[in-house]
Order: C-alpha cells, then structure tokens, then sequence
C-alpha cells in the first residue's frame, strides 16, 4: 500500500510539473529561445493568486485563468517589444537577452515582495480524500486535474485552431509559413505569450502548494529543463509524460534512496537520456 | 548590487577626501570596522534580515552613547555588510574581501553552522578575530582555529533537555522520527536527536535527510506516517518547516509531539502556518522571556527587548538578540584591552567572562560558548510561550499536533 501511496504521491506531483514546463517546452520548441525568464514568470503568476487571494479572497484556483490572461498580455509584449528584435541572431543572444530580463524581474520582485516566502493558506483548508489504505490531498489532486486540463487546451489549440497550426507551421519552417501568408512575428509574440500564460497559470496552481519567494523561480527552471529533456522537445504529450515520470521518480527516489537523493536521479536520468536517446521519450520536430 | 562598483566609488571618494583634509582631521574619525557578509537575499533571507537588525541595533546604541570606548578615545563602530544571497561559497569570497580590499578590524561570521565554518578558514588565515553569532554546531570549531568564537551553545544542550521533557512528561512516547536538512547545523542537530533519544530508550523508527532546496517533501513523509511515530522531529531553517508542516497537514499526519528547529520560535514561521503551528515544539538560545542583566549597553534582556521593539515595532527573536550580543561581547573584548590590536582582542575572547543581556558568555577552548542552557518553547496561542527552564516556565506542555 506504501508504493501504491508513493505512485499516488509522484502522479500528483508529476500533474504540476508538466503544467511547470510545458509553456517553456512551447516556447523553446516554437522559438528556439531558450526562456530564462520562465520561473520567474510563474513566480510573478504565484504572486498574483497570492495576493488576489489575501487582498481580494479570490481563490486561487478560480484566478488561474486571470493569471494567465495577466501573464500572457506581459509575455505577448515583451516578445513583441523586445525579443522579436533579436529572432534572427544565434540561439546565445536570446538566451542572454532572457537571462538579462530575469535578472530584472527577480530583483523587481524582491524589491516588491521582499524575499521572504509566503504561502497561500486555505481558510478552511481543503483537507484530504481518505480512501482507507491510501490519502489524496486535495488541493493536489485538483491542482494536478486543472494543470493536466491547462495542459490538454493547449494541445487542443495546436491542433484545432487556426492560430495553433500557424504556431506549428511557424515551428516546421518558418520561411515557408511565411509565404503562406502568416505573420511571424505575431505568430512568435502569440507563442511567448502563451508560454507565459501557461507559467502564470501554473504559478496560480503552485501558490496554494509550495511556499514561493522571487529567489525560487530557479527550482522551478530546473524542473522545467529536465522535464522537456526527459519528454523530448516539440511535443504536448512528451512533456506530460516528461512531467509524470520526473515525479514519480522524485517520489520512488526518496523512497529507496532516502529524500536526499531524490533530486539526484532526475539528473542522473537527464544525463542517461542525453546519452543514449538525446531526443528524449517522445521528441521529435514540428511542435503538436 | 554591485559590492566592487560601490566599493570602488568609496575608495575613489575616500582617496578625494583624504587629498582635500588635512590628514588629522580625518584620522580622527576613523571607525572600527566591522566585516558582516549576511544572507539578504536567497532562501535564507530571513534569517539574515534579522541578523542584520540584531547587529543594526547594537552598532546604533554603541555609536548613540558616542562609541566603544578604547583606551582614552571613544571611537564610533561601522559594520559593512555584503549580501551574499544565501550562497555558502559567495559568503567565502566576501568575507576575503572585506578582510583584504575594506580591511576591516573585525569580523562577525555568515549565517549558520555551513557558512561559519567556511568562512572561519579566512578569518584564521588573516588572523581577523571574528565572533558567530549563529553556529552551534561544535563541528564547526573542530579545526583547532584561534579566531572563531561563537555565541550559541552546543546543539546537544536543546537536544538533551528536550528529550528530558518528554520523557518525564509523556511517559508513553517511545517512536521518534527524524527528518533532517542535509546541512551542517541541521544535520548535526538531527544526530544529536538520535543520539539523545536512544541514550533514554526511545525508538528511531526514521531517520532521513533531505537535500538543501528540496520542495516536495509527501513521499517522506507518507513513509513517516507509515512509521507511526509518537514524536516527529524536523531539523531545517524557517522555509523548510513552513513547507514540511504544510505537507504533514496534507496527508493528515497527528501526533502527540512535534518539534521543529529553527522555524517555531520565529513570528514568520507562525504566520505562514496560521493553527498548524499549534503545540509545535521548539528550542532556541534566547527569548524576550529569559532574564539576564548585563554591563553592555542594553543593560538587561528586558531593555533589549524595549529598545528593540521601540525601533522594529516587533519583539525580538533569538536571531535578533544573537546579532546583538556579538557586537556587545566584541566590545566588552575591545574595551577590556583598550586597544584595537587584533591578538590583544583575540585573548581577551578567548579568557574572558561577558555579563551581557543575552546570557553570560564564555569561551570553551574550542570556541563555543557553553556558559548558559537555552530554553525550550512551545507554540500556544499563537506565539511561542517557555517550558522550560522551570525558573522562566510560562506554560505546562500540551499534547496533540494536529
């Protein structure tokens, strides 16, 4: 019963980190930047719900799409505005230009919120499903149920809309999408935006889970990075899977291994992985 | 921001001062200098923040009572800090610089056990008497250095007494469970746990580490909840144990006795768990509660207590009062030599008795001090209330950590 509770545990937490990384896997598969700024971007999300919910008792979980609508608006004018500038030159350049931005939104933030953590606490708590040999806690579960939802739209919208399979055509080749009659630019602006709607998003869902303060955006990068690895750029379902498996591994980690080294393995994986199969479980070109 | 862009432009003003002053007049208000590298930003922000007020304040009453007294001169004190955002070997780095580039007299150590004991191999290899406010663990003072002095006692005095409690007032506890940062201070303390438990017959029935930075902490402690412990004991700094108690509320886990070092004894710790913090036990090396008079310049622990909160609006903690009684045992030290010269102020750290507010300070050859026993608290009501020693007791120990 232990393990089926540890699978329990590592599932829900896996549900979360895909919603983490997936809009930094869009970004990078979709761009080719990669997104320094995206931890810090769910940071800023986290914040919002934190405050939407002390100052004005909006739940976080029903700020979720404020979040995002909120963080989109910043990511669609910050590619807009000033990486659409840099689009052509190597990947270097706009990662450093991402760096440089995260240095100004992390010391804002810390100027703003004060480094200390907060936490959103439930008043009253959600508590847990009690199913006898096993607990669900609830404000996981549906945490985890709207961040595979958030997760589910999106592939949706690649798939179905117009805007997505430009987003997808942009991906594939950009020239050709070009001659189509798509306006790249806009395209690439819409992309990031999305990227950071997805971060707000699951900044909102984060805050009510972990304890958040500017200075953690890293841990959040880091997950993001191994996740897109392990599932494989360019695709939805790698990075859910990606995301899955990081935590069930976390989770079985600390099991066997004691929770010193659960950490550990996700990078010993993501080391094996880029080893022997670099594209990652399920990577492949063109973004679905 | 930019410590070497600041520090530049200060030697640059100092230079154009010096050349515009005839040279008496600007020796005359030469400082003693104070090197401080604190956490300001990073995870242990916290806990550097209030440092920094515990050292602010004292530097603040020294100078307002026209400073340190050394010889016939009373000179003003300056304490330069560096942030270094929680990042064990930037704290090194700068503790270097402080010595060779803004030459500081003095040193008072980084945050916690890790840190200090990096830093005191650039302390020891300058030869900067340097005072930690903030180590206890004694494998920090393992090193046979001459310049290291701290001001906390020995992690087993808050183990040992604790485990006393327990056993004479919760006769049926008997499985302990341990969840410790693996961190030096932390760590160190989880080990003393273990070792003080099972010299009274109590049963470790789990005893993990868990990495620096770690965020999700359900698998342990879905594996502490199938331990069925009577005591659960985690060993971290307030971030983790806001977080670890959190997560214990998640999956329902109840006990009788919870203790959790640092974080309880802290405003913050309280505030983030709202009721979780009920009944979570705790120790530290100072509370407003304690009563020490003192011949430094905040007298007593009940005046330091009021000048503190006239200043921050806020009663102080140990980490406050611990910055403050390492600039008051430096200066008693100082002012007992009557001179700044560094190896007249090390032996005088080294033999000397300081009567402060804090409690009274003396030096173990190693360097630690062992001169007073820290108290033990429980959260109740909200804030944290003493059970121990007996002779500051404020409330009978309640069961039940829901």
């Amino acid at each position: 019963m232990l393990y089926l509770q540890i699978l329990i545990n590592g599932l829900l937490l896996g549900g979360l980190y895909s919603c983490i990384a997936v809009g930094f896997s869009l970004v990078w598969g979709v761009l080719n930047i990669i997104n320094i700024l995206h931890g810090s971007l769910i940071i800023l999300g986290a914040y919002a719900a934190f405050f939407a919910y002390t100052e004005l008792g909006i739940h976080p979980f029903a700020f979720v799409p404020l979040a995002g609508l909120l963080l989109f608006t910043i990511g669609y004018l910050l590619q807009a505005g000033l990486i659409n500038r840099v689009m052509g030159a190597p990947v270097l350049i706009t990662l450093t230009l991402t760096f440089g931005l995260n240095l100004m939104l992390e010391n804002a933030m810390i100027l703003a919120f004060k480094a200390d953590y907060r936490t959103v606490i439930l008043n009253p708590p959600l508590g847990m499903l009690d199913l006898g040999p096993v607990v669900l806690v609830k404000d996981r579960l549906y945490a985890m149920v709207l961040a595979l939802v958030l997760v589910l739209l999106l592939y949706v919208l690649l798939r179905a809309t117009r805007i997505g399979r430009a987003i997808v055509a942009v991906r594939m080749d950009r020239d050709a999408a070009a001659l189509m009659g798509v306006n790249v630019p806009r395209i690439y602006a819409v992309t990031f935006g999305l990227g950071a709607c997805l971060a707000g998003a699951a900044g909102s869902l984060i805050s009510v889970i972990f304890p958040i303060s500017p200075l953690s955006s890293i841990g959040f990068l880091g997950k993001a990075f191994v996740i897109c690895i392990l599932g494989g750029l360019g695709s939805v379902p790698g990075v859910m899977v990606g995301g899955l498996v990081l935590g069930v591994l976390e989770s079985f980690g600390t099991l066997w291994l004691g929770p010193d080294y659960s950490t550990t393995i996700a990078f010993v994986l993501l080391l094996a992985l880029l080893l022997f199969r670099p594209t990652g479980l399920m990577g492949k070109r063109g973004f679905e | 921001m930019h410590p070497t862009r600041r520090t530049g432009l200060k030697q640059f003003l100092s230079v154009a001062l010096l050349a515009a002053l005839p040279a008496s007049a600007a020796l005359a208000q030469n400082p003693i200098l104070i090197g401080a590298p604190l956490p300001l930003t990073g995870p242990l922000s916290p806990e550097g923040t209030k440092l920094q007020r515990g050292y602010d304040l004292w530097a603040e009453e020294v100078n307002k009572a026209g400073g340190v007294q050394v010889g016939k001169n009373k000179m003003p004190v300056k304490i330069i800090y560096y942030d270094y955002q929680s990042n064990t070997s930037r704290a090194v780095q700068l503790a270097e610089k402080l010595v060779t580039d803004d030459k500081v007299h003095f040193m008072f150590s980084p945050f916690g056990s890790g840190a200090t004991k990096a830093a005191s191999a650039v302390s020891e290899r300058y030869g900067v008497p340097t005072i930690a406010p903030t180590a206890s663990s004694v494998e920090v003072f393992d090193q046979g250095y001459k310049n290291l002095f701290g001001t906390m006692t020995p992690n087993d005095t808050l183990t040992e007494p604790m485990s006393d409690l327990v056993r004479a007032t919760a006769p049926n506890v008997k499985r302990i469970a341990i969840l410790a940062r693996n961190d030096l201070y932390p760590l160190a303390l989880g080990n003393e746990f273990e070792k003080s438990a099972k010299k009274r017959g109590f049963q470790v029935v789990y005893f993990e580490k868990y990495a620096i930075g770690t965020l999700d902490h359900a698998s342990a402690i879905t594996q502490i909840r199938a331990t069925k412990p009577d005591w659960i004991i985690v060993t971290g700094y307030i971030n983790d144990m806001i977080l670890v108690r959190k997560q214990m509320a998640d999956q329902g886990v109840k006990v009788p006795i919870m203790t959790m070092i640092t974080g309880p004894s802290y405003r913050e710790f309280i505030d983030a768990s709202g009721p979780l913090a009920t009944n979570v036990t705790t120790a530290s090396w100072w509370h407003p509660a304690v009563r020490y008079t003192g011949n430094d310049v905040f007298k007593s622990s009940e005046n330091f207590t009021k000048v503190f909160r006239a200043k921050y609006k806020e009663d102080p903690d140990y980490t406050n009062a611990s910055g403050a009684v390492v600039g008051v045992v430096l200066q008693q030290a100082i002012e007992s030599v009557a001179t700044l010269d560094r190896d007249k102020v090390r032996a005088a750290l080294a033999s000397g008795k300081f009567q402060t507010f804090f409690a009274p300070i003396a030096f173990s050859p190693q360097g630690y001090a062992t001169s007073y026993q820290p108290p033990i608290f429980q959260v109740q009501g909200g804030k944290p209330v003493v059970l121990f020693p007996k002779a500051i007791k404020q409330a009978e120990f309640a069961f039940g950590v829901n």
